[in-house]
């Protein structure tokens, strides 16, 4: 970008972002080439691009460059890019992907079977090729087929070959040469062809990838058969058996296939939370319309935000919205994760994609489209699943440099093999033909592949199984911090307890002249105006008896202190012990008359209130904040799961002590101003620990972004708590306790994976160099490295699947 | 050891060092992208 800006001398640009679909990426190294060369094309500021998605995110100056042209940047690569198709929901983004995966899916094993197929009915064919050459050249040439996999397959087959199928071994040897020529072309240009076309395109880029190590490998063996075929003399007359290895190239490109098919399948699976998540969505809804007030029935994108929506019994909610009339009980469980059924009435909020049980109801429709919850929760969990962890960094720095190491390996190994045979007493001939089963052994077998996919593969299975927990981790980087966690810090208000504060005791001072109606209208008159949770439970409280509110003058109100206004001319004040003391010269005493019964609420958990009427203390009102039925239990398993509970509360050290005891906390800040909490997780961090901050994603943003890991508790509905790396969609504290279990088993996985992936290279390429050659006599053969190199990273994948299974204690 | 010997061992010298020239330090910066 910033080599175009100032050619045209006007401010920067506002840049465009795009996301391109890219097809045909199989590992870390594809898609690291796909990124850079698109960063590279004039004009984009980054790209960043996603495996397992299948795109690229690309953020571009529209004056410079156009989508046309990074599209065609990708397609020069060697990969497929289509032009996006704009103005798609993340819903209908997934079902397209699910579409071009599952082709992929069905291309690849078709390419796979029948080149599995045509190879072992070539490897049959080249049995009696292999005797013919065996036998001719006399027993000094008894290494071939120098292959010794080949070697083990011939000696066990020949006999029963040569008795049932006799006449194979009277075809002349040069027919059955050309033969199996020309099944390797086929195999070649039109299975393999991505193979090659991928490895060249990356060549010219300066680039290699696992294409390279195939495409040369099995190119290698082809062009030596090639010579071996049309020229058997130069081989003859050196002394050198004209050995082919038609069959190894035909079964490794097989092999290789099967391994991406499995790939392919695995890929697929990984994401099937997404995809089920996508299928919620209905695709009609029946609304009520016009002046008739008929009854349609109307594709869901043409319900228009107000529309009246009729939901029967056992049906699924088309779209988002409020009930307007009936009630019915809703199965919110694959979006919350809460498997009882919730009752909902007038007023409350359903969401699209949830489940109808008994009732009937009609609804207005609010948010649509992108914005409905459930396209949120599918934007943010392709999101989450494209992320890079951390621990991919180390994956992706080693496959950067790995394929030009392998090449080298590969030609050191060639040389070494073929000196030491030489030196040895074999002739050059045979020294070449071992030297170069060693070389293509160790170029087929260190294919990156499980590397690359060992992180992201467990990211997918990771976010998919929390969001079927109603989990939304958002990201890579979340789940694998969340698994280090060890210190939980929960907020008071709304995360332990309702949230919702209710009046629990109100006591009138004796001799006050008032009756509990009047004390009650007249401070909830006041407290209308206040915006205060303590304010709101208050007048619920005075309009669930019945009793009538009036309009407040003069109203006043000190943040945590209280307020004051005037109701039908009599003063009143209500607020705690300060603001009173501040507001009421004199009334000091009287506070102290009452003051025990203050604190023996104040201990049980309960705020109390103190009220005054005409400059007079009158009465004294208790609220409390309800513990969730939840809370204790769900604090219990992050106890037990090693973890240490913190609670902060901004309540007075009585209360918030009475509300920590019942809840089982251990540990209370007490007396924390909202940005006070920040400070709080702050300390923890200064003192070592790994901070969770668990709130309501509102007043304490702050706090959340500063923990480690900031969890949003949710009431189901607000999905994009921006400050949360993990929103949890139902109200309870479970969701942490799973959060933090599935993050620590993802982690585990991850670990695995790498240590396999690694593990793998690290004995399967000195093996195919022929380090057990010398004690022991094992040859790694080509076919052989192919099948293993299949087998890594179809064994990474089932590992990340297995997360699948995951089951919160 | 023969000529033979000295020519292949040559060639794979040199084959490793243009695959290390070609694919690592022409590609230059480009890796620490990866």
């Amino acid at each position: 970008m910033s080599d175009t800006n100032g050619a045209a001398g006007t401010a920067t640009h506002p840049l465009e972002h795009v996301v391109i679909p890219v097809t045909g990426m199989t590992c870390a190294a594809c898609q690291s080439r796909v990124q850079r060369t698109l960063r590279r094309v004039p004009g984009v500021a980054d790209a960043s691009v996603n495996l397992l998605l299948g795109n690229a995110a690309v953020s571009f100056d529209p004056d410079t460059t156009t989508v046309e042209r990074l599209v065609d940047a990708v397609r020069d690569t060697g990969y497929g890019a289509e032009l996006p198709v704009t103005a798609r929901s993340a819903i209908e983004e997934q079902e397209a992907l699910d579409l071009t995966q599952e082709t992929e899916f069905v291309e690849l094993r078709r390419k796979a079977i029948v080149s599995g197929v045509i190879g072992a009915v070539a490897m049959i064919l080249s049995m009696p090729l292999m005797t013919a050459v065996g036998t001719s050249m006399g027993s000094a040439h008894a290494a071939a087929p120098a292959d010794p996999f080949m070697r083990w397959v011939m000696e066990s087959v020949t006999p029963s070959l040569r008795a049932v199928a006799p006449w194979l071994y009277a075809i002349p040897a040069a027919g059955l040469t050309y033969a199996l020529l020309a099944a390797t072309i086929v195999v070649m240009v039109w299975a393999g062809r991505s193979f090659y076309a991928r490895a060249w395109a990356a060549f010219r880029h300066h680039a290699a990838d696992m294409n390279t190590l195939i495409a040369v490998g099995t190119g290698a063996a082809f062009v030596y058969s090639l010579i071996a075929t049309v020229a058997p003399g130069l081989f003859t007359s050196r002394g050198v058996a004209p050995d082919v290895y038609y069959e190894a190239v035909m079964i490794i490109v097989a092999l290789v296939l099967t391994g991406h098919t499995f790939e392919a399948r695995a890929k697929r699976r990984t994401s099937s939370a997404l995809r089920s998540l996508a299928k919620l969505q209905p695709k009609t809804a029946r609304i009520v319309r016009g002046n008739d007030a008929r009854e349609i029935d109307v594709p869901v994108d043409d319900v228009r935000r107000g529309d009246v929506v009729l939901v029967r019994p056992g049906e699924r909610i088309p779209v988002d919205g409020e009930i307007v009339s009936g009630r019915s009980a809703v199965d919110e469980s694959m979006v919350t994760g809460e498997s009882l059924p919730v009752e909902k009435g007038p007023g409350e909020r359903v969401i699209g994609g949830t489940l109808n049980t008994a009732g009937a109801f009609r609804y207005r429709a609010t948010t649509l489209g992108a914005d409905s919850v459930l396209a949120q929760i599918v934007k943010l969990m392709r999101e989450a699943q494209g992320s890079r962890a951390p621990m991919q960094q180390l994956a992706d720095r080693v496959s950067g440099v790995f394929v030009p190491v392998v090449i080298s390996l590969a030609i050191a190994t060639f040389v070494v093999w073929f000196v030491t045979a030489h030196a040895t007493g074999a002739s050059a001939g045979a020294a070449t033909v071992r030297a170069f089963a060693a070389g293509v052994a160790v170029m087929i077998i260190a294919c990156p592949c499980a590397m690359g996919l060992a992180v992201p593969t467990a990211v997918m299975v990771a976010t998919g199984k929390g969001a079927e927990l109603g989990v939304l981790i958002k990201g890579g980087q979340a789940l694998q911090r969340a698994g280090d966690v060890d210190t939980v810090v929960l907020d008071k208000t709304g995360t332990i307890t309702e949230g919702r504060p209710i009046v629990t005791d109100v006591s009138i001072v004796p001799g006050a002249g008032v009756d509990h109606d009047t004390l009650i209208a007249a401070v909830a008159s006041v407290e209308r105006s206040s915006e205060h949770a303590l304010a709101d439970a208050i007048v619920r409280y005075a309009t669930d008896r019945g009793i009538a509110t009036r309009a407040a003058e003069r109203f006043t109100s000190a943040a945590g202190g209280g307020v004051r206004g005037e109701v039908d001319g009599r003063a009143v004040i209500v607020g705690n012990e300060s603001f009173l003391l501040a507001h009421l010269a004199g009334v000091g005493a009287e506070i102290d008359a009452v003051r025990g019964d203050a604190e023996r609420l104040a201990e049980s958990g309960k705020t109390p209130v103190y009220v005054s009427l005409d400059g007079r203390l009158a009465g004294l009102i208790a609220v409390a904040d309800p513990i969730k039925a939840t809370s204790r239990a769900a604090i219990e398993r992050l106890r037990r799961m090693g973890l240490d509970v913190v609670m902060l509360s901004g309540d007075h050290p009585h209360t918030a002590n009475a509300v920590a005891r019942d809840a089982g906390v251990a540990h209370v800040v007490a007396g924390v101003l909202p940005d006070g909490k920040v400070a709080e997780v702050r300390r923890l961090q200064d003192d070592g620990r790994v901070v969770a901050m668990v709130g309501d994603g509102v007043n304490d943003a702050p706090a959340l972004a500063q923990a480690d890991v900031g969890i949003a508790i949710g009431t189901g509905t607000d999905v994009a708590v921006e400050a949360a790396d993990v929103a949890l969609m139902r109200g309870d504290l479970a969701g942490v306790a799973d959060a933090i279990r599935l993050s620590r088993r993802t982690t585990r996985t991850m670990k695995e994976n790498l240590f396999w992936a690694f593990i793998y290279n690290v004995i399967g390429i000195p093996v195919a160099a022929g380090v057990l050659y010398p004690a022991f006599g094992i040859l790694l053969s080509p076919i052989l490295a192919s099948a293993a190199m299949a087998f890594s990273s179809v064994s990474v994948v089932s590992n990340s699947l297995r997360l699948r299974r995951f089951r919160p204690a | 050891m023969d000529t033979l010997d000295w020519v292949v061992i040559a060639g794979g010298v040199a084959a490793i060092a243009w695959v290390n020239w070609y694919f690592l330090l022409r590609a230059g910066d480009d890796h620490h992208h990866v």
